[in-house]
C-alpha cells in the first residue's frame, strides 16, 4: 500500500508543477513526472500476480503480467516524443515573446494584438 | 490587491489539487484483483506461437504489433513537429542559410581557439563521451539483437543507440565529426527504417499470414521475424531520438 500512496504523491507533485509554476519548462517537466508515475503504476499492477520476469526459460514460476510492460514500452517512447515537442514549442515561444513566464507571454501577446 | 490575488490563486491551486487527488486516489489505491487469464495463456502458448522467449517482445511484435506501428507513426510526427518548430525559430534568429549538415559544420563542443578564454569549461566531458560513445553503441546493438532472448528489444536498444550517437556528437571537438551525427544522415536512416518496417509488416501477406503476420510461422525458426523487426525498430527509434537531440542542441557553435 505504501508504494501506491507514494505513486499518488508523485502524480500530485507533477500536477502541482503544472498548476502552480509559471515557468513553461517546469510545467513540461511536471508532465514528465506524471508520465513516470503512471508508467510505474502499470508495472506495479502487472507484478501483483507473479514475481518472475516474463522470459520463458525452463523452471520459471509464475511470471508478472507481460501486457502492461509491453504497453508501457510504447508509452515511454511517446512520453519522450511529447517532451521533445513541447520543449520545441517552449523554445519557439521564448524566441517570439522573450520569456518562459506564462504570464509575461500572455501580456506580450495581448500587447501585440 | 496583489496579496488578495496571490491568495486567491493559491486557493485555486489547492482546490484543484484536492479535486485531482479525489479523482486519482481510487485509481492509484485500488485493491481490485488483477486478471490472470492473459498471463496464463501467454505463459502456455506465447513462446510456441511467436518464437520469442521474451514474452514482452512477443506481445509488441506479435499480438499487439499495431501498437508498435502507431507508436512509430507518433515518433515520426514528433520528429517532424520538433524539426519544423525549431526550423522556424532558426529562421527568426539567424536569417540566412545555416546548413548544419555540411561537412565543415562545427562540433557541439567548444572550439579550440575559445578554450583559452573559457578556462572554467574543462574538456573532461568531451574526452569521456568521445571514448564511451562507441562502447555505448555496441551495447545498444547487443540489447537490440538479443531482444527475443533477454530483457531488451528494439525500443530499449534504440534508446541506448541514440545516447551513443549523442555521446559521439558531444565528444568530437574537431571538424571531421562522425557521419552518424549529421542530421541529414539520421533523417534518412529514420525514413528508410519506416519504409522497411512497413515492407516487413506486409511480407506476411504474400504467405497467407495477413498484415503483421509472421512469414516464418510455419518454418522452424519463427523468431527470425522478431529479430528482424527488433533491428528495424531499434534503427528507427535510435535515429529519431538522436535526430531530435542533435537538432535541439543546435548543431552549430554554442558557448
Amino acid at each position: 500500500m505504501i508504494e501506491r500512496i507514494l505513486l499518488l504523491v508523485l502524480f500530485m507533485i507533477g500536477f502541482w508543477a503544472i498548476m502552480a509554476h509559471r515557468n513553461i519548462i517546469k510545467k513540461i517537466f511536471g508532465l514528465n513526472i506524471i508520465n513516470a508515475s503512471v508508467v510505474i503504476l502499470f508495472i506495479l499492477e502487472g507484478s501483483r500476480i507473479g514475481n518472475e520476469v516474463p522470459i520463458m526459460y525452463g523452471g520459471i514460476g509464475l511470471t508478472a503480467d507481460p501486457i502492461p510492460q509491453a504497453l508501457m514500452l510504447t508509452a515511454i517512447v511517446i512520453g519522450v516524443c511529447v517532451t521533445a515537442l513541447s520543449l520545441a514549442l517552449a523554445v519557439h515561444l521564448y524566441r517570439t515573446s522573450g520569456s518562459f513566464d506564462i504570464d509575461v507571454i500572455k501580456r506580450r501577446i495581448q500587447d501585440e494584438a | 490587491m496583489n496579496d488578495g490575488k496571490t491568495a486567491w490563486r493559491n486557493i485555486r491551486i489547492f482546490a484543484s489539487l484536492v479535486l485531482i487527488g479525489a479523482v486519482m486516489a481510487p485509481i492509484f489505491l485500488s485493491d481490485a484483483s488483477w486478471p490472470v487469464t492473459a498471463r496464463d495463456y501467454l505463459m502456455a502458448q506465447g513462446q510456441a506461437e511467436s518464437g520469442a522467449v521474451n514474452l514482452v517482445s512477443a506481445i509488441y511484435l506479435g499480438y499487439r504489433a499495431f501498437d508498435t506501428l502507431g507508436e512509430t507513426i507518433v515518433l515520426l510526427i514528433a520528429v517532424t513537429g520538433t524539426l519544423s518548430l525549431l526550423a522556424r525559430v532558426e529562421s527568426l534568429v539567424s536569417p540566412g542559410p545555416e546548413d548544419t549538415s555540411s561537412p565543415n559544420a562545427k562540433g557541439f563542443s567548444l572550439s579550440l581557439e575559445k578554450r583559452v578564454s573559457h578556462a572554467l569549461r574543462t574538456n573532461l566531458l568531451e574526452e569521456v563521451t568521445g571514448k564511451v560513445g562507441p562502447i555505448v553503441l555496441l551495447f545498444g546493438f547487443y540489447v537490440m539483437l538479443y531482444g527475443h532472448l533477454s530483457p531488451g528489444g528494439g525500443f530499449q536498444g534504440g534508446v541506448i543507440i541514440a545516447s551513443g550517437i549523442v555521446f559521439l556528437a558531444l565528444g568530437n571537438p574537431y571538424e571531421d565529426k562522425s557521419v552518424l551525427v549529421r542530421p541529414a544522415i539520421l533523417g534518412g536512416m529514420e525514413n528508410i527504417a519506416f519504409l522497411l518496417f512497413i515492407l516487413s509488416a506486409m511480407s506476411g501477406v504474400f504467405l497467407g499470414e495477413g498484415f503483421f503476420g509472421n512469414p516464418l510461422a510455419v518454418s522452424g525458426t519463427p523468431e527470425g521475424f522478431i529479430i528482424l523487426m527488433n533491428c528495424i525498430i531499434g534503427m528507427k527509434v535510435g535515429s529519431s531520438l538522436a535526430f531530435m537531440c542533435i537538432v535541439m542542441m543546435g548543431g552549430a557553435n554554442h558557448d
